[in-house]
């Protein structure tokens, strides 16, 4: 990687606290994003990872350090997006509505605006549920159009805070692959949160490995896997499994360095417990 | 929906695949027919319980008046004849217009004062609680309370009625519109801030649309205070309306003719119920296929 790129996203020192100070949220966090990359934030449940996401959109501010996002501090705008766990579609407008709705905060012309919706509905392979309502599509169709609309309004930063979690295995595996031929085509950056390992190190290219009370960073790592992932899978790749072990490892450390034990097995339930107990 | 599903060709092309398993599934036209024979079943056993019902009313109150006389319950064919007259003869007519002018301008007018401060008080939370307690006291006070006043400040007549029933609907209607607004969806405001949202989209194309079945349930109350508030202003005030019509009849102790007002009361009452009914079908209908869903 150049590192001699202006970061798109870059963070110093930033520390942020709630309840007039009594919860630590983030403490001393720094790292960059550069254009077109695929970062994951990894890290048990309130390690701080969604407030990291909010405080990159600008929806709240820090409290010590700084955020910039292209050499300024952020405003919700045009430039970010953002996907949630939960779909968050209004429910009173229809599909195509819903995408509509976004467009129009950025001032696009009606005509501009269903064209370019129904275009995106059509890349996540939703186009015949146009004038559906939410509620009359699965959690995975919900999903989808999640993501459509954080497209549609081309950001240059992509923020996703564990859009698939909510999913079961099979559609999971198809959105993973979705998302990574839409980024392969567009290179938005992308800031990915996710509790699963294996789902961080197939999707990125840098993990920030996050770690509890108070969110700080643990180890910022380099995934170098061939691309394009959607195309070879790296899952076989002995590199995969390395990284795995490597990340895994990093995790057990933390809980021997103190930090809650049950918390941690809570926060990662995936398959490592399974080996364990299979040997 | 059952007629588009009835219209696809029943028939698939017969294939290996579906020789076993196939078997099972019934075509689609053959599926809405029972659906739609089952709905029928149920229409016509919800009618009939509903017309043995009415025909035991009627009965009962044939029973009632042989037993206890006329003044007790009249006979239901002369509350239809007394009906026919005072149909015929315009009486009932023209208090019905009375009526209904009070309820309407009644109620126009506290749905929209209702909302508009319900939307102030729910979207800036710090008037909210400025002025929560005043609201609180107003909407806890019956309406009737307020007649005395009202009398010694607009009179007697359709105007002074109209204000009754503004105050008496308007709470119900603010009270729902704000707490609608105030609870509205903060997932959904988020994500609307994150793509940009300001303050003024944010308000009115995510929280008032979310507050919207809230405000709805409001309109609902505030209807059914404003017919009786109605009421009660036409018996209590200057005796117009259908309101006076039961004073006059009950006065009199003509009971078929009481009656036959207060056949065209429930008549009313329950168009308004259905009108509103049908509002919220045109004006929510995600949520009404929402809960039909469900
Ligand atoms: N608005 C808030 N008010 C008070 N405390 C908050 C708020 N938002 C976050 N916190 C606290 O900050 C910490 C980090 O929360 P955050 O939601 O960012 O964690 P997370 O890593 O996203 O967790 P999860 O994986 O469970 O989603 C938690 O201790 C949480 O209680
Ligand atoms: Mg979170």
């Amino acid at each position: 990687m150049d590192k001699t790129i202006q970061p798109l996203i870059s963070l110093r020192n930033v520390g942020k606290s709630f309840k007039d100070g009594q919860v630590r949220a983030l403490d001393n966090i720094s790292f960059d994003v550069r254009p077109g990359e695929f970062i994951s934030l990894v890290g048990p449940s309130g390690c701080g990872k969604t407030t990291l996401l909010r405080l990159i959109n600008g929806l709240i501010g820090v409290d010590e350090g700084s955020v910039s996002v292209m050499g300024a501090p952020p405003v919700p705008g045009p430039d970010l997006a953002m996907v949630f766990q939960s779909a968050r579609l209004l429910p009173w407008l229809t599909v195509v509505g819903n995408i509509e709705f976004v467009l129009s905060l950025r001032g696009l012309s009606r005509g501009e605006r269903s064209q370019r919706a129904l275009a995106l509905l059509g890349a996540v392979g939703l186009r015949d549920f146009a004038g559906a309502y939410p509620h009359e599509l699965s959690g995975g169709m919900q999903q989808r159009v999640g993501l459509a609309r954080a497209l549609a309004v081309e950001p240059k930063v992509l923020l996703m805070d564990e859009p698939f979690a909510a999913l079961d295995a099979m559609t999971r595996e198809v959105l993973r692959s979705e998302l990574l031929q839409m980024w392969s085509r567009r290179r938005m950056a992308i800031v990915f949160v996710t509790h699963d390992i294996d789902e961080a190190i197939l999707l990125s290219q840098r993990i920030v490995l996050l770690r509890p009370r108070p969110g700080r960073i643990d180890e910022i790592v380099d995934v170098d896997l061939p691309e394009p992932r959607w195309k070879h899978d790296p899952r076989t790749l002995p590199a995969f499994a390395e990284m795995r072990a490597h990340l895994w490892a990093r995790i057990h450390d933390m809980v021997r360095d103190g930090a809650e034990l049950e918390e941690l097995a809570g926060a990662f339930p995936t398959d490592d417990g399974l080996e364990k107990s299979d040997l | 929906m059952t007629e588009e599903l009835a219209k696809t060709p029943p028939t698939r092309p017969e294939s290996s695949l579906s020789t076993a398993g196939g078997s099972k599934a019934l075509p689609p036209a053959q599926l809405a027919g029972r659906a739609r024979k089952r709905r029928r079943i149920e229409r016509g056993v919800v009618l009939g319980s509903q017309i043995t019902i009415a025909l035991l009313v009627v009965a009962g109150m044939f029973a009632l008046n042989a037993a206890a006389g006329k003044l007790i319950m009249p006979k239901p064919t002369d509350v239809l004849n007394q009906s026919i007259k005072m149909w015929a003869d315009g009486t009932m007519i023209k208090a019905l217009g009375q009526s209904v002018t009070v309820i309407g301008l009644g109620f126009l007018l506290s749905a929209s004062t209702g909302i508009l401060f319900g939307i102030l008080l729910g979207g800036f939370r710090f008037l909210g609680r400025v002025f929560d307690p005043f609201v609180n006291a107003m909407n806890s006070t019956p309406g009737a309370a307020f007649i005395p006043l009202i009398i010694v400040w607009f009179g007697l007549y359709t105007e002074a009625k109209v204000v009754v029933v503004w105050n008496a609907a308007m709470f119900p209607i603010l009270i729902n519109t704000a707490a609608g607004i105030a609870n509205s969806n903060k997932d959904l405001t988020e994500m609307a801030r994150a793509f940009g949202a300001k303050r003024l989209t944010l308000f009115w194309k995510v929280m008032v649309p979310d507050a919207l079945p809230s405000i709805l349930s409001g309109l609902r109350i505030g209807a059914a205070i404003a017919t009786v508030g109605t009421v009660i202003s036409e018996l209590t005030m200057a005796q117009s309306g259908l309101g006076g019509l039961l004073a006059a009849a009950g006065n009199r102790f003509q009971m078929d003719k009481y009656f036959a007002v207060v056949i065209v009361l429930m008549a009313l009452g329950t168009s308004i119920t259905a009108l509103l009914r049908f509002a919220e079908h045109r004006i929510a209908r995600w949520r009404v296929s929402l809960r039909e869903g469900s």
